[in-house]
């Protein structure tokens, strides 16, 4: 932007900041139309958009913002844009820059970009700012790009970066890789084994689909069924219920035999919930025989024998239908 | 096998889909993840998607085809470029980004009253994300305010191009079109005779984000999708049915209402891409089918002539309650049916109507038609592995597309 355009915005500005209050400002007259030409971005002018609209009560300019610097982060000098993400501090600029380097990575613009936000991940001192740098990296390849930086995240000391790690792990899984990517799988178990969070290790496990799990991460997701955290082992009976064909029959072995001695409700109910995905109408045998277990549990095991017995051959509809059935109860 | 699809879907003719927009990343999927080959077609249609494409109905092809992306583990052989030279070969190979200093003032400053002077310079622009900025904005104007909205459907009534779509899009995602009043004044707008069939087509796609659609609006639409002189937007009034349809579903409630008109479009519509999006809209549901539904699908797969609505009748049957019947049904349909791409369609969904269960009804259909032997054979080795769920054994096929089927469709 010319210079004297950018001398003319710091006024608008600051006639903005001097406005009276709203109550009085009703008889001014309506703002004039503002010169809306487009022009080269650059860092600083993004950088400046940024600090300034980010504070907007307005979603869609925040979104606009957003979008405008990781699509213009391609084509930025790559030596400002580093420069100014070393530089920055604070968190809601940090995250802004640090998902501008992660769009020239993802879209090989300059492939090693990620590497500096996934160090200032691990190492900044500002527990904020890790939070932050990990939720630009959300949706992205980054766990393929980033070797252990996730398990070492999992250990972190604050718990916003824990949990902030958790859920990139859960939406890449989800979103990016739609559960059908093996080892993206196994990085998400991995990290919830090494958490000595247990709301976190839950969190991860509760929503991972394990369709694509290895069988190593198998084995460690069977081990996390004996936590000492009941929230941890309703998640890992869960998450159990869809892992492989290959890995279902020890899976049901060790949720049915987990069953009878498991006291806590809602662990109970999660495995009753991985025996009906792991055998669909085939489990209604199984289910019969945990019904005199305990009485409380009847009307749950009930229902899922109802919806099994439906002979829907696909797990979301009958999660579905279960929903449906207990909407009506 | 893993391939990489963009996030829009392949088209099929009558999609109407603009290209992906710049910046819209990836995903990795299952080829045909979705289910069947007519998924892959119909792609994601119903979802919410890019609200211009929602608001244009005409038809748009992109090629969706794309090389890999940046996902998907090792680069390739030879030196890596060092990061100076990539990041200048980067900034060589990407267009430059358009800025707009102002948009600040603008976003600050902008009124209803003020939108289509304001935004005119910035629509000129033709930059993307401007434009998608524009229909948020337009939406927060409006907000909650049913007269303001009703403003912005006069507006609609007579604008151009890019600035059409804007005000529909920022009207279809606004609080205030959720109010009967604003509802009921786009359909008329749809219904309106006097306005040309293209903007009536936007009109009823913007009723598209509706969370119930009333019994009148659901039969006049339906009504109208079935006129011969509704075209596009008889399309698109389908495809609001369907999306609307789509969202009951997933909020836990009643589809039954709009399923029903759905399959009177379905059966009597005389365009066939009418006809075909009616018969798909179930697809994106599934629901369970009762014995009248099951008997209305059922002559669609007997009777229409298109196969790919015939495929379709056989993947909404697999839901059907009544699994002996269905099954029955389906061997009784392979034996007739003169195209290999149906007869795909009703052996594997056969499976997806009774699972393992399906077995002996599938092998007997390949002995009437031996090419479909190593698919059985396949389907059995993959239950007798464990697998129950049919979406599993879906993506296990080594080939989902063994006849070319989806290929009818790029």
């Amino acid at each position: 932007m010319p210079r004297f355009l950018q001398g003319l915005r710091a006024l608008g500005g600051l006639a903005l900041m001097l406005a009276p209050p709203a109550a009085l400002a009703q008889s001014t007259p309506p703002a004039a139309k503002p010169a809306l030409e487009g022009e080269s971005c650059s860092v600083r002018g993004l950088m400046d958009q940024l600090r300034q609209g980010l504070g907007s009560s307005s979603k869609a300019y925040r979104e606009y913002l957003n979008a405008v610097l990781r699509e213009a982060a391609v084509s930025l000098p790559s030596g400002e844009l580093h420069a100014a993400f070393d530089r920055e501090t604070d968190p809601a600029m940090v995250e802004q820059l640090a998902a501008a380097l992660v769009a020239r990575s993802e879209r090989e613009a300059e492939k090693d970009a990620i590497q500096a936000v996934a160090r200032r991940a691990l190492e900044d001192r500002d527990p904020s700012v890790r939070a932050a740098t990990v939720r630009a990296m959300r949706r992205t390849g980054a766990l393929e790009k980033t070797g252990d930086m996730y398990e070492r995240l999992m250990r972190d000391g604050s718990p916003e970066v824990r949990m902030e790690a958790a859920q990139n792990l859960i939406e890449d899984n989800q979103y990016v890789y739609s559960g059908h990517h093996g080892p993206a799988t196994d990085t998400a178990v991995n990290a919830a084994v090494a958490s000595t969070d247990p709301k976190v290790t839950a969190k991860l496990l509760e929503s991972l689909d394990t369709r694509k799990l290895g069988p190593e991460a198998g084995q460690k997701l069977l081990g996390m069924l004996g936590h000492e955290s009941a929230d941890v082992r309703r998640s890992a009976a869960l998450a159990l219920g869809g892992v492989p064909a290959a890995q279902m029959a020890p899976a049901r072995e060790a949720l049915v035999g987990m069953y009878r001695g498991e006291r806590d409700a809602g662990v109970r109910k999660a495995l009753v919930q991985g025996i009906a995905e792991l055998g669909f109408a085939d489990a209604v045998p199984e289910l019969r025989k945990l019904r005199s277990v305990d009485p409380s549990m009847a009307p749950e095991i009930d229902a899922w024998i109802r919806v099994l017995q439906s002979g829907v051959q696909e797990w979301g509809l009958l999660l579905r239908e279960k929903q449906r059935l207990q909407q009506v109860r | 096998m893993v391939i990489w699809i963009p996030m829009v879907p392949s088209t099929p003719t009558q999609t109407p889909v603009s290209g992906p927009s710049r910046g819209r990343g990836f995903r990795w999927v299952l080829a045909g993840a979705g289910l069947a080959a007519v998924v892959a077609a119909v792609g994601l249609l119903w979802r919410g998607g890019d609200d211009a494409q929602a608001l244009s109905a005409s038809a748009a092809p992109v090629n969706a085809t794309r090389s890999a992306g940046s996902h998907g583990g090792g680069g390739g052989g030879g030196p890596a470029p060092s990061g100076v030279e990539e990041a200048e070969a980067a900034e060589r190979r990407f267009s430059d980004q358009t800025c707009f200093p102002e948009l600040a003032r603008f976003n600050d400053g902008v009124t209803l009253e003020t939108f289509r002077d304001w935004a005119a310079p910035l629509l000129a622009s033709k930059d993307p994300l401007v434009r998608d900025y524009l229909m948020s904005k337009l939406s927060e104007l409006i907000g909650d305010d049913a007269g303001k909205a009703g403003q912005v459907v006069a507006w609609a009534r007579d604008a151009q191009g890019a600035e059409f779509k804007v005000l529909l899009s920022g009207l279809r995602g606004s609080d205030a079109v959720q109010k009967p009043q604003v509802a009921a004044r786009l359909l008329e707008a749809g219904m309106d005779k006097g306005l040309p069939i293209e903007r009536r087509a936007g009109m009823l796609s913007a009723l598209d984000t509706q969370k119930h659609l009333t019994p009148d609006a659901m039969d006049r639409m339906a009504e109208f999708a079935r006129d011969p002189a509704s075209t596009e937007a008889g399309w698109a009034a389908t495809r609001t049915l369907g999306r609307v349809m789509a969202r009951e579903s997933e909020n836990l409630g009643d589809a039954s209402p709009y399923l029903d008109r759905l399959i009177t479009i379905a059966t009597d519509a005389p365009d066939e891409q009418i006809r075909h999006l009616a018969q798909t809209a179930p697809l994106h549901n599934s629901p369970v089918l009762d014995a009248k539904t099951t008997d209305r699908f059922a002559r669609i797969l007997q009777s229409e002539g298109n196969e790919d609505g015939r495929d379709a009748a056989a993947q909404v049957l697999a839901m059907s309650s009544d699994k002996e019947q269905t099954l029955k049904l389906f061997a009784d349909s392979f034996n007739r049916e003169q195209s290999v791409c149906v007869r795909w369609a009703l052996f594997r969904f056969s499976a997806r109507v009774a699972g393992r269960d399906a077995l002996p009804v599938m092998a007997n259909m390949a002995t009437v038609d031996p090419r479909f032997q190593p698919l059985y054979r396949t389907f059995e080795t993959l239950y007798a592995s464990g697998n129950v769920d049919f979406i599993r054994i879906w993506n296990e096929l080594p080939d989902q597309n063994p006849f070319g089927c989806m290929d009818r469709h790029q």
